[in-house]
């Protein structure tokens, strides 16, 4: 149920799709979230989607596994 | 025609130097564009403000270039001396992060936006700094975000901050790491205190968490929602506009006394003395008349300032004092001089780096004085950094054919201070060796006594 709420969200933005850009340069996912969190509701959405997605995370682990830094994680899986 | 191996990273354009001129080729698709933010007149507002290189079109068949069907070639003004912002100083770094934001929200204004934010798009005719990428305004489409933010940060913002906040110098940590300084590194280092602070946590630590917090996303969701109008023009406006404003109130934390800061003021020579020594290089100055002129441990700038009113064309200041470089940042730009002060350690100039270790070229890459002052310098290097004095010597008549070099002797108060807690082991640290290791190269044209203390200039020609 979850996912089909947010993929009709995620389309209503992507029917005013922009321009691709011409860019060579990776913005980096911080600076796209950060800015999507200034540019309104829709930006904190998807930030909570990802704060979710983290938390779920955290309790599905292993106990044991649970003190692991989460940054670190994500580097190894790179 | 020899392609630039610092051009690389855009695969729609490329730059190329022969014979003192330089060119950009452009594919067709960015050529298109290229068009369509020159019909909008910004380029030439920007060009005319002294904001933007100077460019012109080029005729490709004049030019033995490797280009596409359709492209096109440019040929842009040559900046006097190239430098990289890992030896700039804070108040350049200040002004060229000032300019890069003030540049883009005049192209908002016009409907156009930058592609990047890189401080190798900047380069200093002076203590102006001049945007040189044409390439990276690209027409703006509403909601797009702002591509270069994360690159502005670690390049411009993180630097500055880095002096501001923690009182130290950027110079080091981003000739090392020459993309820039890392958000999440910098914020670690912060005070728990500072990063209360707003803009620093919106711009340093936040911007560190949401990299991680997107590094993690293992459900595409970022995929999707990629391609979509996310940042309002207002907004992205507003926040480019407290950037500017919080870097322009940004000033080094440490300001105070450095070693040599105070030097102009109170120093060993008298006002006779000094003048002596502004005259000798006036002389220089006006004889000889350098296009280029190399300040190797120019301090304030005083002696630049003067060969510069005498008849040099440009001069290049070095310094290791980051608040005499300020100083002289603050006076070629307070006089309009074609002075352009930069950081350098002598016992460790900026080496070849970047990809395939050519991409920034080092300091004896970039050597092409007329002239050199090495003023107040052989000393330091010499007794201070125990390197030998011939060494020393060569290495200044290696970076141009004519210069004025002092000799400082043992007798001098600056150089019993350097040696009254030290054993003397220099037994060759002497003017007769000096002009004999300057003979070796060249010839001693003139010669001049400047202090009680025997410190005398000699005006060198390399044979």
């Amino acid at each position: 149920m979850k996912k089909s709420v947010f993929a009709i969200f995620t389309a209503l933005p992507l029917l005013f799709i922009s321009q691709p850009s011409y860019a060579y340069l990776d913005p980096g996912t911080g600076a796209f979230l950060l800015q999507a969190l200034l540019g309104g509701v829709a930006g904190i959405l998807v930030v909570g989607r990802l704060y979710w997605a983290k938390i779920k995370g955290f309790f599905r682990r292993s106990p044991d596994k649970s003190s692991e830094p989460l940054e670190a994680r994500s580097v190894d899986e790179t | 025609m020899r392609p630039d191996p610092g051009s690389f990273r855009d695969p729609s354009a490329r730059v190329y130097q022969n014979d003192g001129h330089i060119y950009r080729t452009m594919t067709p698709a960015a050529a298109e564009q290229f068009d369509a933010v020159r019909a909008t007149g910004l380029l030439d507002e920007l060009e005319r403000d002294g904001w933007l290189v100077q460019t012109q079109d080029a005729d490709p068949s004049k030019l033995d270039l490797p280009l596409e069907n359709g492209g096109r070639v440019l040929e842009h003004e040559r900046i006097p001396f190239i430098s990289y912002y890992y030896e700039w100083s804070f108040s350049a770094l200040k002004a060229a992060a000032l300019l890069h934001l003030r540049t883009h929200l005049r192209a908002l204004s016009k409907g156009i936006t930058l592609k990047d934010a890189t401080a190798y798009n900047v380069q200093f005719r002076g203590a102006q700094p001049v945007f040189i990428d044409l390439l990276s305004f690209t027409p703006y489409s509403e909601g797009a975000i702002w591509e270069g933010h994360r690159q502005f940060c670690e390049q411009f913002l993180n630097p500055l901050i880095l002096r501001a906040i923690l009182g130290v110098p950027h110079n080091a940590w981003c000739r090392g790491s020459m993309e820039g300084i890392d958000s999440g590194e910098l914020s670690r280092l912060l005070p728990f205190r500072r990063k209360l602070d707003p803009k620093v946590l919106m711009h340093v630590t936040l911007l560190s968490r949401l990299q991680a917090l997107g590094a993690g996303d293992r459900e595409t969701t970022l995929e999707n929602v990629s391609k979509a109008p996310v940042l309002p023009r207002d907004r992205f406006v507003r926040m480019l506009e407290k950037l500017e404003g919080w870097i322009e109130g940004l000033k080094p934390a440490d300001i105070g006394k450095t070693v040599w800061a105070d030097y102009e003021c109170d120093n060993i020579y008298d006002s006779d003395e000094r003048a002596v020594k502004h005259e000798f290089i006036a002389r220089v100055a006006e004889q000889h008349k350098p296009g280029l002129l190399w300040d190797i441990g120019c301090n304030t700038g005083e002696f630049s300032e003067t060969a510069l009113k005498s008849g040099a064309g440009y001069a290049v200041g070095f310094d290791f004092d980051q608040n005499a470089l300020d100083s002289a940042f603050a006076r070629s730009r307070d006089k309009s001089l074609p002075l352009l002060p930069l950081f350098l350690d002598a016992a460790n100039p900026s080496p070849n780096q970047g990809w395939n270790e050519q991409e920034r070229g080092g300091y004896s890459s970039r050597i092409c004085a007329d002239c050199t002052l090495g003023l107040a310098l052989v000393h330091h290097l010499a007794i201070g950094k125990n390197i030998p004095l011939r060494s020393v010597v060569q290495w200044l008549m290696g970076t141009a054919p004519l210069g004025v070099l002092e000799f400082v002797p043992k007798e001098d108060s600056m150089v019993r201070q350097m040696l009254a807690l030290r054993e003397d082991i220099f037994p060759d640290y002497t003017a007769e060796n000096f002009e004999s290791y300057i003979k070796e190269k060249g010839e001693i044209v003139e010669t001049q006594q400047t202090s009680k203390s025997g410190r005398r200039l000699y005006l060198y020609k390399r044979r």
